[in-house]
């Protein structure tokens, strides 16, 4: 692969955080997709976080596939948030008559590892919050 | 080599008097450049150049022939200076050569034009010549043909926009295959978008090759308008370039955020149609001033066509790995969808968003 | 004020020589400007008379009137309309925020027409032929200055009027943080499609701006909703969703409840509780599990 990296997929422990750099056309999405997927059973993820913020749409196609992640992860026995819709993405998410299925949504990749209850993530912020 | 060996040369009783020419010359070059030495030594290089040509000009074509090239080398004497705006309609402002290797091409785009002008009415011909040599204004040429100034504009433009299309097909040495191409070349060259839709122009240059060869150069003009774009569809990628396109053009307009990405979400899904189902297309973004403010997306294909659009258009209809929200779905992001779709001959899919904000 | 206004007409050395069509101009200019002051109080008293402007103070319509003057005799004078486009839209945003309306621009401008046509009828009366000459020159010029005047108060006044809209409209739907991660949109009045384009784009910015994980809107104040408002409301509360944030719905009339239902939505799927009060303890329930672990918060 040449040139600047469309995704990046990082493994932390039982996690995997991918992260989507650029706008993808239908193939780069489904090469995403399979990469994922392959990484997940490797490395026998527990759970997976889907960065979407720097998608400029997230339409029909786009939309179906992550749910497609969430679903072959969920046989694969890892559990999938996607994080970082944008506002303007969200709604023209919801006015095509889309939305993540079953997946669950969160604001940012901060929240989505809380989500999944990364320990570490939930005491920091658990103390920032009593802090403040 | 001197032009006089080159007329000792010829032979031919039919010769054309080029003599005859130089007034003409003269007058076309003294109008333009003040310093008379310049301008005779302007008369000198036109008068070889016209001489070089001759024996391919037609012998009635021969003094508007001496007019066109006497004005490219004076435009050759200008180019360093910033080109007037107002030129770059004028179809023979050929930038002329400046290494002799260029002065064949040049030769054989001038003979181009010179073939093209021919194929004009004597009327057409006559009136465009007064305006772009002579620099007779439209009102003094609206006296003498008994019309108006705003009339002869118009005929003048028609006129400019048939001589670059005549121009293309002499350059290209082809025929019009159909009877339907020359109207569609017409209309592109006049960029006059109720006539281009009329005889749906863009639809032609998707099913006529010859067509779709000859008009980008017609259409670089009406492109440099800039409140349209034209993306050609075939692979995955041009549905991301088609919307991002889409989101720009139209956010000239003052769109809020979330209504330019409805614009490109609509477009991502009426494009990615055509790569699946049609293989090859194009998609269109106009801005629309008329009756209000807006921004019109057309997408068509050439591609086997819908054979139930209304089916097509009711949620949950899918024929690929999507949720069959495509069509219904990009219906639902803009405020006008309409679908046309003739079977084996492709579909359009036209859409507006109004832009009633601001 | 100093000027020392003159009463009689100077005898006007008659145009005997027939003055060709480019000097009429100039002339017909040369002569507005001699005259300036006494046509200038001429106009002032008329439009006095007729009761416009009454928002100026004396010296103001003084000063504005002689402004109007020396641009109409400049805009005679050159063709150039750019200057007094300018000054009307100037002119416009200083008069408009105290009241002034449409018919009493367009009466002014009228009004110094009609002064200065009848001044230049007196001086060319005596011939005819030259005087209808003079007048085809200063009509088509002062109608199109007339007309300048007028789009441009018009166009200002739009524009004010767009503003104050947009800057209601930010008043009527603020979105308040009022705790850590809390948003509360209390909605009041009509909401036209309009309103609600702007609720969504201000809720679902400040969701990330605020890094929201529960919204409560309030739509105790809003009366009743068309389809697309309400269509536009549940795309809302789904996007919101999208976005990792839950929403609480309160104060929900029946008869909204009843568009809800007629346009297809499942108000089991929607998470409503009577009042604010409930809606902001609903939250804070939400808000502590979300501490520890939710479940299924933020999720469709």
């Amino acid at each position: 692969m040449t040139g600047p990296k469309l995704v990046s997929i990082l493994r932390q422990g039982d996690w995997l955080i991918a992260s989507i750099h650029t706008a993808l056309d239908d193939s780069q999405m489904l090469l995403f997709r399979n990469d994922l997927v392959e990484q997940i059973g490797r490395h026998r993820s527990r759970g997976v976080v889907i960065d979407v913020a720097a998608l400029d749409v997230l339409d029909s196609f786009g939309a179906n596939t992550l749910r497609t992640i969430a679903e072959m992860a969920r046989l694969r026995g890892a559990e999938t948030v996607i994080v970082g819709i944008q506002p303007d993405v969200a709604f023209a998410m919801v006015s095509l008559g889309m939305d993540t299925g079953d997946v669950p949504t969160a604001l940012d990749l901060e929240e989505g590892l809380a989500y999944l209850g990364r320990p570490t993530g939930a005491r920091s912020r658990g103390r920032r919050d009593a802090a403040g | 080599m001197g032009a006089t060996d080159f007329i000792g040369a010829r032979e031919d009783p039919s010769a054309p008097d080029v003599a005859a020419l130089i007034p003409m010359v003269r007058r076309v070059i003294g109008a333009r450049v003040a310093d008379p030495t310049t301008a005779e030594d302007l008369v000198q290089e036109t008068l070889v150049r016209v001489l070089t040509a001759a024996p391919r000009v037609e012998p009635g074509m021969l003094e508007p022939y001496a007019i066109v090239t006497a004005r490219n080398v004076v435009t050759s004497l200008w180019r360093q200076q910033d080109r007037d705006r107002r030129n770059q309609h004028r179809v023979v402002d050929l930038s002329p050569p400046d290494a002799p290797d260029d002065d064949m091409l040049a030769r054989e785009e001038q003979e181009a034009v010179a073939a093209a002008l021919a194929r004009l009415t004597d009327r057409e011909r006559d009136t465009l010549v007064a305006h772009e040599v002579s620099g007779q204004d439209t009102r003094s040429l609206a006296e003498e043909l008994g019309s108006t100034a705003g009339a002869v504009a118009a005929q003048l433009n028609r006129t400019r926009a048939r001589l670059r299309v005549e121009y293309l097909l002499v350059r290209e040495n082809v025929e019009p295959p159909t009877d339907r191409c020359r109207p569609v070349l017409l209309a592109l060259s006049g960029g006059d978008r109720r006539r281009q839709r009329e005889v749906d122009a863009g639809r032609h240059l998707l099913e006529c090759e010859v067509c779709a060869r000859l008009s980008p150069p017609l259409m670089e003009r009406t492109q440099s308008r800039d409140d349209e774009l034209r993306i050609p569809i075939a692979v995955d990628a041009d549905v991301v370039a088609a919307r991002q396109a889409a989101r720009e053009l139209a956010s000239r307009l003052g769109f809020a955020r979330t209504e330019l990405t409805l614009i490109a979400t609509a477009v991502s899904e009426v494009t990615r149609n055509i790569v699946r189902f049609a293989g090859a297309g194009e998609v269109v973004v106009e801005l629309l001033d008329q009756p209000r403010a807006g921004v019109r997306i057309t997408a068509r294909d050439t591609g086997p066509g819908i054979p139930d659009v209304q089916a097509a258009l009711a949620d949950g209809y899918s024929t690929y790995n999507g949720l069959g929200l495509g069509l219904p779905g990009a219906r639902r992001l803009m405020d006008e969808f309409a679908v046309v779709s003739e079977s084996g001959r492709g579909t359009t899919v036209t859409m507006t968003k109004w832009c009633d904000a601001r | 004020m100093t000027e020392r206004p003159d009463t009689t007409p100077p005898p006007p050395p008659l145009p005997r020589s027939p003055v060709n069509e480019e000097e009429l101009l100039p002339q017909l200019v040369s002569h507005l400007r001699e005259h300036r002051t006494k046509l200038r109080q001429e106009w002032a008293a008329r439009i006095q008379g007729a009761g416009l402007l009454h928002a100026m103070t004396p010296q103001e319509m003084a000063a504005e009137t002689t402004s109007v003057y020396d641009n109409y005799v400049e805009v005679l004078e050159t063709g150039s309309v750019e200057a007094l486009q300018r000054y009307a839209r100037d002119l416009s945003e200083r008069i408009i925020p105290r009241g002034v309306e449409t018919h009493e621009v367009v009466g002014i401008v009228l009004l110094l027409r009609d002064v200065l046509a009848r001044s230049l009828f007196e001086k060319y009366q005596r011939d005819f032929a030259l005087l209808n000459r003079v007048l085809d020159a200063y009509e088509p010029a002062a109608n199109r200055i007339a007309n300048t005047v007028a789009v441009s108060f018009v166009d200002e006044r739009e524009r004010v009027i767009r503003q104050q809209q947009d800057s209601i409209r930010e008043l009527s739907t603020p979105v308040l943080p009022v705790r850590e991660r809390l948003l509360i949109l209390p909605m009041i009045g009509v909401l036209d499609s309009e309103r609600a384009r702007q609720l969504t784009e201000q809720l679902l910015t400040g969701i990330r701006t605020h890094r929201a994980k529960v919204v409560v809107i309030d739509i105790t104040g809003v009366p009743a909703v068309d389809e697309t408002v309400a269509n536009h409301l549940v795309r809302t509360v789904d996007a919101s969703r999208l976005m990792g944030a839950s929403v609480i719905i309160t104060g929900l009339s029946p008869d909204i409840a009843q568009t809800l239902v007629t346009i297809g939505v499942d108000l089991s799927k929607m998470d409503t509780i009577g009042d604010l009060q409930g809606g902001l303890e609903e939250a804070e329930r939400l808000l502590g599990f979300s501490v520890t672990r939710g479940d299924g918060t933020g999720t469709m």
